[in-house]
């Protein structure tokens, strides 16, 4: 029940918008993100006490990571939603709401099912979901960024396609007269029986497939382009949580892998692709041009943390890793809503062109400020802590150069992004004043960098044991 | 059933391996519809001999989606396109051979999967994959954007045939589920594509330079 409520509310609210406009899409549309978040909410509740939770004989199912993901999805999505109202003129109402609640559906279908299948065709919703929404502002350039991504990831989601058809062939192999064969629990609990090499090849489709979703080097070429054309709000979801949802896939099919051909395949192909995206990241961060480009190339970097301490592995990095992406979703999603006034105001993505920026906005410049030294991975917000716990996992599993050289890539990355911040909230200020924001409006991004705080200095109750739960369900 | 099943599927190959060669886009539209058919034969071949009906209706939808619908829409899209947009002096020869290769890397990657299966129908897995990989290949070297499509819809038949050959295939959740998303993606492209030459006069990718580094 409160399964299905989690996805009955954005639907309906998505079904509602496609016949409202005007003043009644942005008051259903409101009650829409926040009945999403209030579900979310009651569905983790529910299965920290419960442990799991099931609706329609197993079809969903929500685990503590479901739970986790979900959470988060409905947290950006309320963030980015209550943004929506300042980039959306009230008269293109009809061609941005509906989508985006069905953009937000479709994620939360991908991280509540049990199915594989399922899960596929939902992350396979999210791109075509999208699509449109990337190219909002019909300009040339985003009318480019949304056709690379559709072509991109639809290309990468058919090989993951590839990748599940692999691992139901395996299972019904070798388990022919199972009943839900491609549930995600059957996989697992058949997982020992199944072909290694079969599943270690299925893994391998799965991870090029999934991690082209996810935006890991070297299938990422989309992402720069649509996250930085696509309005600030979809730029904070896809950012924030839709590249989580491929990694998400990624971490079921692992906690397969794993039992079926042993822990190190999956964990040394992570550490691999981990790496190539914090060089990739680290390559274009030393020097960015466009404020909205570097901040999409550092989802590429945190994505690569992120498969590090999946890759490395034990207690410790799974832990990290999810908690990872936890705050990388609050501090990117807060950034790429900021950064979508800040072009607003000064009519530009280009980093030259903006200077002044504490002086000019000074109520936006603060917190783009803050946001990027959470995102730096400084002390006392969140991103720092688990950070630390990604490599501390590193250089305790013997993954030492590998360690080692991811940190010397997050050094390079963030000289850059430090300078670039530098260099658009000091210097010479345009004269008139640009906040046009009433100081209310920071509320909810306000709200967010205090959960990255909380998260860094003084975890909230049952955090903890969700991480540990999370990390028992993926691996021994 | 072995040798129907390896002929079609091997049938299956010659016509992806003609897509390659041919350079008109009529012609290559002709040939899709036609690997769509065989497609669409090779499940209802399957469906009578292994006794799973399902497969009845998968093969009608086969045939009124592929063989059909995107046709259709590939028939919009390409409207107004030259016949040949080839360069001149460009031959199909080096294509043709990057996708024999890709025969024989297909043959090495299922590898696995052939050895873990006695499945009647085994002997076209390879061949059903490496109709894949060429439809690949045709999309990421795609110079416009109907190249880039009719490679990803050739993987995509590619994909479904190697899931019919090794599985009989994929519960009826996921098969109406892979379905509608083809044809949501066909239908996107097309709304994408038509787009694109409003502002460009022209549906070459190459043109496409806004976004830089």
């Amino acid at each position: 029940m409160r399964l299905l409520l989690l996805l009955a509310i954005p639907l309906a609210g998505a079904a509602l918008l496609t016949r409202m406009g005007g003043r009644g899409a942005r008051a259903v549309h409101g009650l829409t993100a926040g009945g999403t978040l209030a579900a979310a909410a009651v569905l983790a509740a529910a299965v920290t006490r419960e442990g799991s939770v099931t609706a329609l004989d197993g079809l969903l199912r929500a685990d503590a990571l479901s739970a986790w993901m979900a959470t988060l999805v409905g947290l950006v999505a309320a963030l980015a939603a209550a943004e929506a109202p300042r980039q959306v003129p009230l008269g293109e109402a009809g061609r941005f709401y509906p989508l985006f609640h069905l953009f937000t559906w479709t994620m939360l279908l991908a991280v509540t099912t049990d199915d594989v299948g399922l899960m596929w065709v939902a992350v396979e919703g999210t791109t075509l979901a999208s699509v449109f929404l990337v190219n909002f502002e019909r300009s040339r350039a985003s009318l480019e960024a949304s056709y690379k991504y559709l072509l991109i990831c639809s290309v990468g989601v058919a090989i993951a396609f590839a990748g599940t058809v692999l691992v139901y062939f395996a299972d019904v192999q070798q388990f022919g007269d199972e009943p839900y064969p491609l549930r995600w629990t059957t996989l697992l609990r058949l997982a020992p029986g199944l072909p290694a090499r079969v599943i270690e090849l299925a893994f391998v489709f799965l991870l090029v497939g999934y991690g082209t979703k996810a935006g890991l080097a070297p299938m990422h070429t989309w992402l720069p382009d649509a996250h930085s054309e696509a309005p600030a709000p979809v730029s904070a979801l896809m950012s924030g949580v839709l590249l989580s949802v491929g990694l998400y896939a990624v971490l079921r099919f692992k906690a397969v892998a794993d039992l079926a051909a042993g822990p190190d395949f999956a964990g040394r192909l992570l550490v691999a692709l981990g790496l190539a995206s914090l060089g990739v990241a680290a390559a274009f961060l030393w020097a960015p041009r466009n404020y909205k480009r570097m901040l999409a190339y550092s989802s590429v970097e945190h994505v690569g943390v992120v498969c590090l301490g999946l890759g490395f592995g034990g207690p410790l990095g799974v832990a990290g890793a999810v908690l990872h992406i936890g705050n990388h979703a609050l501090a990117k999603s807060v950034l790429f809503l900021l950064s979508g006034r800040i072009r607003a105001a000064y009519g530009t993505a280009e980093i030259p062109a903006v200077s002044g920026l504490l002086t000019a906005m000074p109520l936006t410049g603060r917190g783009f400020l803050v946001a990027m030294l959470a995102l730096m991975g400084l002390p006392p917000f969140g991103l720092f802590v688990s950070e630390v716990m990604i490599f501390a996992a590193g250089f305790q599993t013997g993954h030492v150069m590998a360690a080692a050289l991811g940190l010397a890539l997050l050094v390079v990355a963030f000289s850059g992004l430090l300078r670039a911040t530098h260099r658009m909230l000091y210097g010479p200020a345009p004269a008139r004043a640009l906040e046009t924001a009433h100081w209310t409006s920071a509320l909810p991004l306000g709200a967010a960098l205090l959960l990255l705080v909380l998260a860094g200095l003084a975890w909230p109750p049952g955090l903890a044991a969700a991480l540990g739960q999370i990390a028992s369900l993926l691996g021994p | 059933m072995t040798a129907i099943t390896n002929f079609l599927a091997f049938l299956g190959l010659v016509v992806t391996l003609l897509i390659v060669w041919q350079q008109s886009w009529p012609g290559r539209l002709r040939l899709f519809v036609a690997q769509s058919l065989l497609l669409a034969l090779l499940t209802l071949v399957i469906g009578v001999f292994v006794g799973k009906p399902g497969l009845l209706v998968v093969a009608g939808v086969v045939v009124l989606l592929k063989a059909w619908l995107i046709p259709r829409a590939l028939a919009r899209i390409g409207a107004g396109t030259p016949v040949r947009p080839v360069a001149p002096g460009h031959s199909s020869a080096v294509p043709l051979l990057v996708a024999c290769a890709l025969v024989v890397v297909a043959y090495v990657v299922m590898l696995p999967v052939n050895s873990a299966t006695t499945l009647p129908t085994e002997g076209g897995i390879p061949l059903a994959f490496a109709m894949a990989l060429i439809g690949l290949f045709v999309c990421v070297t795609g110079r416009d954007a109907l190249g880039h499509l009719l490679g990803f819809l050739m993987f995509e038949n590619g994909l479904f045939g190697l899931a019919l050959l090794a599985t009989y295939g994929l519960p009826g959740l996921v098969e109406a589920g892979v379905f509608l998303d083809v044809l949501a993606i066909v239908l996107l492209m097309e709304g994408v594509v038509l787009r694109v030459r409003r502002e460009h006069d022209s549906i070459e990718v190459n043109r496409l330079r806004e976004l830089r580094g």
